[in-house]
């Protein structure tokens, strides 16, 4: 018999690097302000403007300042391209977006010579609430979904235990997001339900394991049988980490601006993903397990 | 080799031709027909010439038209040599693989080619106070695909290939425009109801209006904005106490210089549409009296009838205003009654109103107000920075795939490997073959999907080692490896599809282009490990003879 790897021993240091992610986390994006929601959730404008050469930050924070316009400017792709990504977003719902917009282009238009719109997004405040509703809706129907594809597979214990370490996954990513003041808008809502489906592959993988050795040995300990699945399919886990952090590596440095905090979600939770199949998951059954056996 | 093997070799190559003609259209070269107008310059053809150098293009010309064969060629870059000066038409030549197996072209999104994307929201609200009921959604649903062809007429107008427009919901519609750069011009034909009535002037009430405001807003001219101008619409109404029957709006003048419509003075008018568009059977363009450009029209018969009645003797000498989009436009005076059914519709109209105004008279007028709710537009050049990164990103991260799987399972690595390659194979002929559109977020999909593919390989070949630790034969493990871990493929791979078909059902385009391409992403890969490979392990332990195997 190979070595057996005692995860569960080390259960307690990976819940308290759990909870000390999720206090740091908070407390960060409590100091950056909230959540940084982008424009597809609460409306506004964006604008991807290519400027003349010489014209930088602050000199477009101070045009826009002039008129009144409160936007965040974020410079994008290479520095002699000169390019930027300027934001608004709503400040009313009544707020008409298309005329503000146009008020905005006009602006840049008119303050910097040969300015040139690359791109333009509006959002109206309805269309927000209508995203924000249906990516609610979306991520209850995914668990319930998942919940019972598993439950049917397997049983309950592990359905559920799947389920808690996919919660985890994405209360620290969106947490993340808030950490890292990561803008939230649709590209990051389709990220974290990636990971959500990684997440659960992962966890699906020990368990499909654990089920095959509580098959061949009936004696064995439930903590030793889930140690030994979780050593035998180590291997597996890290190798798949590792060769789709490899994708999202070469995302995350080439993909450009577009992809670039989508990648950063990616590399986050996956890692996240990974880590809560070995530590939450599996000591989750374990823990329901000895709960059932002992009312018995 | 056994017989059986031999029939699945040759399935599985049949299969590898198959996909591979399948992408041809999309990543091999294509044909643009470009043809000219008899009356093009000299100057017009080499525009067109120097737009594709002969360094990338071949181009044969046959009288008035030019055949351009290369790389890169998509709708995007159809419809710009569409605006062309000199340029009659051009049409992407379907590829022989399209015709000859029903294969399609990937379309890149807008986001990627460069384009508008518009969502309109029906605004039901002036219907539902007019009529005094809410609409139900069937109604709702009736009005939307009304209006939805209204609009298909409206843009096909424009000249805009191979638009996109369709229903969101039961309130909303989404046109997606590829290569459309600066879509204000569309915007301003699609967001006009193009709503034209007849409606009696009150001359008692408007002249209290004007009145009022004489005296409490002297000297200043009527605000901009739309928002104002309801307002003190609002205020005014409540001045003179206007009653029920009656509405102010406001009657717009153009200006001498900027040739803009602005809001000259209030007009009071009764609520009881006198003549609806909707009343007229035939409008054209022509001359008047004055030689000035009007819309002639002939009425239906009951709006003939209509017409008789307002214009009969108890109304001579009252104003009859032209409302065109909630805007008193012409107010002429009623002479003689009109039983014919024939008018003119005169006022001070720029030669393009007149031709909109009869278009929208003869198409009908959109049943419901719409107005622009989100706008994405992208310029081309930043799209074709995000193929180039979503390209290098794919290269590079498939690359260190690939070289890991070689250094960490050496032979049997590169078989995964070859697995790899034929994974997206098969993903570009899948999405070809439904005719795909791909976004920055199906990049990414495919990208990611690259990165899970080979862990169908890592699952299998773990568990052959396994066995093979477990001193089993190379062959006999083999085939443990592969039927063990096909569980544990199968269902952890359900898992991750059932998230991509959710993310599916979320509205936006980019993001099911996400799910799209995951979903098949991992059929694909499912396919080659299970299938492919294992074809491949077969053969080489089928003589029993191997010793060891390289993994």
């Amino acid at each position: 018999m190979e070595k057996i790897i005692p995860f569960f021993k080390y259960r307690f240091v990976a819940y308290s690097l759990t909870v000390v992610l999720i206090i740091i986390f908070s407390l960060q994006t409590y100091r950056n302000g909230g959540f940084n929601w982008g424009i597809d959730f609460v409306g506004g404008a964006k604008i991807t403007v290519k400027f003349q050469q010489g014209v930088d930050t602050a000199q477009i924070r101070k045009v826009l300042a002039h008129n009144a316009i409160n936007a965040t400017i974020q410079q994008v792709g290479k520095d002699e391209d000169n390019e930027y990504i300027i934001a608004t977003k709503l400040t009313s719902r009544t707020e008409n977006v298309e005329e503000s917009t146009k008020a905005l282009r006009t602006i840049l238009q008119t303050n910097f010579n040969n300015a040139e719109v690359l791109s333009i997004e509006t959002v109206g405040p309805a269309i927000g609430d209508f995203l924000k509703r249906s990516a609610g809706k979306l991520i209850a129907l995914s668990i319930i979904i998942m919940t019972v594809y598993l439950a049917f597979r397997f049983e309950l214990k592990y359905s559920v235990g799947a389920m808690v370490a996919l919660i985890h996954d994405i209360i620290l990513t969106v947490l993340f997001c808030g950490f890292a003041n990561i803008e939230i808008n649709i590209p990051i809502l389709a990220a974290i339900l990636t990971i959500y489906g990684y997440s659960v592959n992962d966890t699906i993988i020990i368990f499909d394991r654990v089920r095959e050795n509580l098959q061949i040995t009936t004696k064995q300990a439930f903590i030793d049988v889930i140690d030994k699945s979780i050593t035998q399919t180590i291997s597996r886990t890290l190798l798949t980490l590792l060769t789709t952090l490899f994708a999202v590596f070469a995302l995350y440095m080439m993909g450009g601006e577009g992809l670039n905090e989508f990648a950063t979600i990616l590399l986050f939770g996956l890692s996240i993903g990974t880590f809560s199949s070995l530590y939450i998951a599996s000591p989750f059954v374990m823990y329901w397990e000895k709960l059932t056996s002992k009312q018995s | 080799m056994s017989r059986g093997l031999i029939y699945k070799g040759i399935f599985i190559v049949c299969i590898i031709l198959f996909a591979i003609i399948l992408i041809l259209p999309t990543v091999g070269k294509n044909t643009l027909r470009v043809v000219m107008s008899t009356t093009a310059t000299q100057e017009d053809i080499q525009a067109v010439k120097l737009r594709f150098p002969e360094s990338n293009y071949t181009i044969t010309a046959r009288e008035n038209e030019f055949f351009i064969e290369g790389y890169n060629l998509n709708v995007a870059v159809m419809n710009e040599v569409k605006q062309y000066h000199g340029v009659v038409d051009a049409q992407l030549l379907p590829h022989w693989a399209e015709k000859a197996l029903l294969a399609k072209k990937i379309n890149l999104g807008l986001d990627l080619q460069g384009g508008s994307y518009l969502v309109l929201q029906a605004n039901y609200h002036k219907i539902e106070e007019k009529t005094g009921k809410p609409l139900t959604n069937t109604e709702k649903n009736e009005i939307t695909e009304q209006a939805l062809e209204l609009l298909r007429n409206r843009v096909d107008k424009f000249g805009v290939a191979e638009p996109s427009i369709r229903p969101k919901g039961n309130d909303a519609i989404e046109i997606q425009l590829p290569g459309v750069k600066d879509p204000e011009a569309v915007k301003k034909a699609i967001g006009t109801t193009g709503q034209v009535e007849y409606r009696l002037v009150d001359d008692v009430y408007t002249q209290k209006a004007n009145q009022w405001l004489k005296q409490y807003y002297a000297g200043k001219a009527l605000p901009e904005e739309q928002l104002e101008l309801n307002k003190l619409a609002d205020t005014l109404s409540n001045a003179i106490a206007l009653p029920d029957t009656l509405e102010l709006m406001f009657y717009y003048e153009r200006h001498p210089q900027t040739g803009k419509l602005f809001a000259a003075y209030p007009m009071v008018l009764e609520k009881k549409v006198a003549l609806a568009g909707s009343d007229i059977s035939k409008a054209w363009v022509a001359t008047d009296e004055y030689q000035q450009l009007a819309v002639h029209f002939n009425t239906t018969p009951e709006g003939a009838a209509k017409f008789a009645e307002v214009t009969s003797e108890k109304n001579q000498g009252r104003k009859l205003a032209i409302v065109i989009d909630d805007k008193v436009r012409s107010a002429p005076s009623i002479r003689v009654q009109i039983n014919t059914g024939q008018a003119i519709i005169q006022g001070d109209f720029t030669h393009e109103e007149v031709t909109a105004l009869a278009r929208i008279i003869k198409e009908g007028a959109l049943p419901v107000d719409l107005s622009i709710v989100e706008e994405r537009t992208v310029g081309p050049t930043l799209g074709l920075d995000s193929i180039q990164s979503g390209v290098k990103a794919f290269v590079v991260g498939v690359t260190g795939i690939m070289l890991f799987m070689f250094v960490y399972y050496k032979f049997s690595g590169l078989i995964a490997d070859f697995g790899l390659l034929l994974n997206g194979i098969f993903m570009l002929a899948l999405l070809s073959w439904l005719g795909f559109t791909l976004t920055l977020p199906g990049i990414a999909g495919f990208i990611l999907t690259m990165g899970m593919a080979v862990d169908a390989n890592v699952l299998i070949y773990e568990r052959i080692k396994e066995e093979l630790r477990a001193g089993k034969t190379p062959r006999m493990a083999v085939t443990q490896g592969f039927s063990r871990a096909f569980w544990t493929i199968f269902d952890s791979n359900i898992t991750t599809l059932l998230s991509a078909f959710v993310l599916s059902q979320f509205g936006t385009g980019p993001i099911k282009g996400f799910a799209v391409t995951l979903s098949i992403g991992i059929i694909c890969s499912m396919f080659v490990a299970l299938y492919i490979t294992r074809f491949i392990f077969e053969m080489i332990t089928s003589r029993g003879t191997l010793q060891k195997l390289s993994i």
